[in-house]
């Protein structure tokens, strides 16, 4: 029974990054109906500049905050340049372009820092365990743990009481309306796609130095957060928050108890959510209410 | 749609005479004919996608699920159970729909983008069961069995043998192709894709309608991996992997979705692209990405619409490929969604 | 990686000038420069790309070398002189099916070398019989090769998983004890080494109190280390590979249980050690080669030290036990082809099964006939954390070796799953 505690604690950390991913990729989907193929490139490419900046002999902090905004730059760069004109379009375009661009980027990864993981560790204070009488518990994995419960209390209060979280969720609703209001919708969008980098990058420098960093390590959470999404239902920032733990929480219990489903795990809990409620558990609440 | 014309006639003659003198060209553009043979089995696996994508309005991005099934369906049947060749394409197909009616009733709970999010996620499923079920089908090592023999004759088709039959498939595949999206319930496809609500307050079950094309293109699917299965004699997990449906939904694109030979167009473009990039480049990844941003972004109705938009006299007409933009699919979804 | 920024084109340029000029990529370009009469190609089916590409890198030098050997002394088939032709298979079996069919037919390779995945070396050994092509796999350790898809065509310089296991138990039990935990990966690779090492247990009295199988994917290994801490066990073995391994070391060291616990494996890669971070060079793994002492080298092996040193000169970091993998490939390759005075592969394969002769480790080898196999031993090496003050590079301890007979199945044991038919 020793190993449950410790195992549930690790399955919510494992959930709340799919949260965190499923919550950058849906605002991303919602407000524009782009599929980010990318969004694991971007997790990625924040990890790697992460480990570059902090080569270079950067505090691990800084790069902590550095690197995401970077990889926002060149996230804010490419929806500009290559998302924006497709914005009209059938959204089987973006999705496409998007994943040429994550294989662009994989192999990118690739050239510069080589085929193999590169080691990124956690600064020296955030090493070691913590003896919790049971069971002797890493360091970093609390100071992940409370990192993402900021970001997601940040996420909420953002979107649901400021202006402009107001004004993002308003266009979800009705683009033209908005737009007729009086609001730069492009600046909207733009603002949008860089918020999902963002934490998409946040998480991307946390999950390097828990889960290893190489070329693919951002795509192995794509796919968990896809699922988050049609669980937690599409357009819901609490569905998506309730899905990922869930999902975490299904994954770590079923590896420690029937391993051999616990790859199924997620698609069983998506099948049957879809069966029971095709919007989601959480999709008929509004846009992120 | 409107009858293709004289020109289009000669232009599928001269392609056909080309695919038949393929064997005696192939070497003398320094390739293998095997390529040739791979050009027509992507062909063939993409003509699954366009039936879904440019002609019904949904987006198979998983439909390498069904692929996969084909390759472990003729692998498997000739593994255990010694089956000729015809018998294993046969029973590849199979494999496909089984894939497609598993998970066909929860795709079609959405649809728009969501039905692509369900797709990629259901479909990679049968990547991890594959994956898996190390006694069955070999787990990541993937499984070798050999290319039986024709039923009756015992003849074993190699090389040319083999294009030729592969040739003969692609033909049949194209002429029901042809004739299933001439026919009324290709046409009702086409009036979901372009408009669904509005077909079905008309009082078409388009559910129904979709699931059946559903079935034709996981049908195709799973002939197009069974034959590719036979042309390697190897099945391995990949095969059912996203990565493959991205591969196979590129040339879709490329070519032109919603015409009957953009998916020939994508898969000639794509195959032999790959096939000469990767030997010339240690890095050839990028500009595989990169065709895929310049296809979505320089040719969106691919090389074929493009180039069939410039003919004249054409630029009016409503291809059904020619208008994949419904301008508003997460609204779509809404009011498609019960 | 210490020289991973060494890409495939850099690598294929150096081959082209040690090579004299014979062209040895971009067969597009320069295919025709040479006709099939006045040399003999040897096509090269490797993973160029993606997470193997050192590795590849590794046996494609070696593989130079011996060449480059065997055309300083005349070539082969007397004065025949010998080239080599590389595609890269992008780690997938269907694409290095297709290359392979390209190396042959439009290249007109004499045989085939390659691959590191498993996956990969079954799909080729299949297709190059289907064209009666000979095919050596020299780094895919599928026990598949040569055991139930053995092929009369196919031979296999790499150990077989059986014989990892099999080495690094006997060394590994001994060394330690008898009372192990095991981390498997829940795919085929995961299995072959779990049954291998539970075969190993049962002959040596070895009790396995724990054995967790990790799924596809797993970058999260605290559940397991918690459990292994508790189960206190003499040996923990991680079968895991890759970056999981990676993964599951560093945490294993940020879990408190490196130093509590010994930790070791069936194998390990040396480039993989190089890139290691210092919390995870850890533990006692197997070694299939290694270019440092005499319980590997021999003492007066002349061939093995000029192939270290020459290496060294050449590629500026040690041999690998891949570069060993790709250099006793192609040498014995060709002299397989010399010795046949063909290249047809009933003949290759007739001189090269069962023939003794020596190379560049301590002792005699022969690829044995029953199946293909080459039957060399295998050593245990201790990992140390900062390579020695002289050589950053010698991170092994040598420890043990195992020879092959008791490492591999018995003939006896092969002949029930692998028939191989003849031409």
């Amino acid at each position: 029974m020793a190993h449950i505690a410790p195992e549930i604690f690790n399955g919510l950390i494992l959930g709340a990054f799919y949260a965190v991913v499923a919550i950058g990729l849906s605002l991303i989907m919602n407000l524009t109906g782009t599929i980010n193929m990318a969004h694991g490139s971007f997790m990625t490419l924040a990890g790697y500049l992460a480990f570059a900046l902090v080569g270079a002999g950067t505090n691990y902090w800084y790069a902590l905050a550095i690197a995401p905004l970077m990889a926002v730059a060149v996230g804010i760069l490419m929806e500009r340049t290559m998302i924006r004109p497709l914005y009209r379009r059938d959204p089987v375009y973006s999705l496409l372009l998007t994943f040429g661009i994550s294989l662009i980027a994989e192999e990118a990864f690739r050239l510069i820092w080589g085929p193999n993981g590169v080691p990124f560790s956690p600064p020296k204070g955030l090493g070691g365990g913590i003896s919790l009488g049971f069971t002797v518990f890493p360091v970093y994995r609390l100071f992940i743990a409370g990192a993402l419960v900021v970001i997601i209390l940040a996420l909420v209060i953002f979107l649901q009481h400021t202006r402009y979280g107001l004004r993002l969720r308003a266009a979800v609703q009705d683009r033209e309306m908005i737009s007729a209001l009086g609001t730069n919708t492009q600046l909207l969008y733009m603002v949008n796609f860089g918020l999902g980098i963002l934490i998409a990058g946040i998480a991307g420098v946390l999950a390097a130095g828990m889960l290893g960093l190489n070329p693919q390590s951002g795509n192995s959470l794509l796919m968990p957060a896809f699922v988050t999404v049609i669980v937690g239902g599409m357009g819901s920032l609490f569905g998506a928050i309730v899905g990922g733990l869930l999902i975490g929480l299904a994954i770590s219990l079923t590896t420690l108890y029937i391993p051999a489903a616990s790859e199924i795990a997620m698609y069983v809990i998506m099948a049957v959510v879809l069966l029971v409620r095709p919007r989601g558990l959480f999709g008929e609440e509004g846009i992120f209410g | 749609m409107k009858p293709i014309g004289i020109w289009g006639w000669v232009a599928t003659a001269i392609l056909f005479v080309l695919l038949l003198l393929a064997p005696q060209l192939a070497p003398r553009l320094h390739l293998a004919l095997t390529i040739c043979t791979d050009v027509l089995l992507f062909a063939i696996a993409a003509m699954a996608v366009n039936l879904l994508l440019g002609y019904t309005g949904v987006l198979p991005f998983g439909n390498a699920a069904f692929f996969g099934l084909g390759a472990y369906g003729a692998g498997l049947s000739i593994q255990n159970f010694h089956v000729g060749f015809i018998t294993s394409l046969v029973i590849g197909t199979l494999a496909g729909v089984v894939g497609a009616v598993l998970i066909g009733p929860f795709l079609l709970r959405r649809r728009g983008i969501y039905f692509a999010l369900l797709m990629i996620a259901f479909g990679q499923v049968f990547y991890f069961i594959a994956y898996r079920f190390t006694n069955i089908t070999g787990g990541e090592d993937g499984m070798n069995f050999t290319r039986p023999p024709l039923e009756g004759l015992g003849i074993h088709l190699q090389d040319a043998g083999f294009y030729y039959a592969i040739l003969l498939i692609f033909t049949l595949v194209v002429v029901g192709f042809w004739l299933l999206v001439r026919s009324p319930f290709g046409r009702t496809l086409v009036a979901i894709k372009q408009n669904e609500v509005r077909a079905r307050y008309l009082g078409l079950n388009t559910d129904r309608f979709i699931f059946v094309a559903l079935m034709i293109s996981a049908a195709i699917e799973g002939l197009a991996g069974a034959c590719y299965g036979l042309s390697i004699m190897f099945a391995y997990p990949l095969l059912l992997d996203w990565h493959q449906s991205g591969d196979i939904v590129l040339m879709t694109i490329l070519g032109g979705a919603g015409t009957i030979f953009g998916p020939l167009v994508g898969a000639i473009i794509y195959v032999i692209g790959e096939d000469i990039l990767s030997t010339a480049l240690p890095w050839w990844q990028i500009p595989l990405g990169a065709l895929f941003v310049a296809c979505v972004l320089g040719f969106p109705k691919g090389l074929l619409g493009t180039a069939l938009d410039l003919l004249p006299g054409r630029k009016n007409r409503i291809e059904p490929g020619h208008d994949l933009d419904f301008a508003a699919p997460i609204i779509a979804d809404r009011e498609t969604t019960r | 990686m210490t020289d991973s920024k060494v890409d495939r084109k850099t690598f294929l340029t150096t081959a082209a000038i040690a090579s004299a000029g014979v062209a040895t990529g971009f067969p597009t370009i320069l295919r025709s420069s040479a006709s099939a009469k006045d040399v003999i190609k040897i096509g090269l089916d490797y993973e160029y790309t993606g997470v193997y590409a050192a590795y590849a890198q590794s046996e494609t030098r070696g593989a130079l070398m011996a060449m480059d050997a065997w055309n300083a002394r005349g070539g082969v088939m007397g004065g025949t002189r010998v080239t080599t032709v590389s595609e890269d298979n992008d780690n997938n079996p269907g694409i290095a099916v297709e290359k392979a069919r390209k190396l042959v037919n439009v290249d007109k390779c004499a045989a085939l070398m390659g691959s590191i995945n498993s996956s990969v070396s079954l799909a080729v050994s299949g297709a190059a019989n289907a064209m009666n092509i000979l095919y050596i796999d020299s780094g895919g350790h599928a026990d598949a090769v040569t055991g139930a898809d053995c092929k009369y065509s196919t031979f296999r310089t790499c150990h077989s998983t059986w014989m990892e296991t099999h080495a690094t138990g006997f060394s590994l039990g001994k060394k330690f004890g008898k009372k192990w935990y095991l981390i498997t990966p829940d795919y085929a690779f995961g299995h072959a080494l779990d049954a291998g090492y539970r075969d190993v247990a049962k002959k040596i009295g070895a009790t396995i109190v724990g054995d967790d199988l990790t799924p596809l994917g797993t970058t999260d290994f605290s559940p397991y280390l918690t459990k292994v801490l508790g189960a206190k066990p003499d040996l923990l073995l991680v079968l895991v590979q890759g970056d999981d391994f990676v993964n599951c070391l560093k945490q294993a060291h940020e879990f408190g249980l490196v130093g509590k616990i010994p930790i070791g494996g069936p194998q390990v890669e040396l480039e993989a050690v190089w890139a290691l971070p210092e919390a995870a060079r850890v533990g006692f793994w197997g070694v299939e080669w290694y270019y440092k002492g005499a319980n590997v080298l021999g003492t007066n092996n002349k061939l093995a030290t000029n192939f270290v040193n020459e290496y060294r000169k050449k590629y500026h970091t040690p041999p690998t036990a891949r570069s060993a993998f790709g250099y006793i490939t192609m040498d014995r390759l060709l002299w397989g082809i010399n010795q046949a005075k063909s290249t047809n592969a009933a003949k290759i394969a007739h001189a090269l099964a069962g023939t003794k002769f020596q190379t560049i480790f301590e002792g005699t080898t022969y690829y044995r006939a029953a199946d293909h196999q080459l039957m060399w031993p295998m050593w245990l090496g201790g990992i140390r954390a900062k390579g020695t003050p002289q050589d950053k590079y010698d991170v092994f301890d040598i420890v043990d070796r195992q020879e092959p007979d008791a490492i591999e199945q018995s003939v006896a044991e092969k002949a029930k799953v692998c028939k191989m038919v003849w031409p």
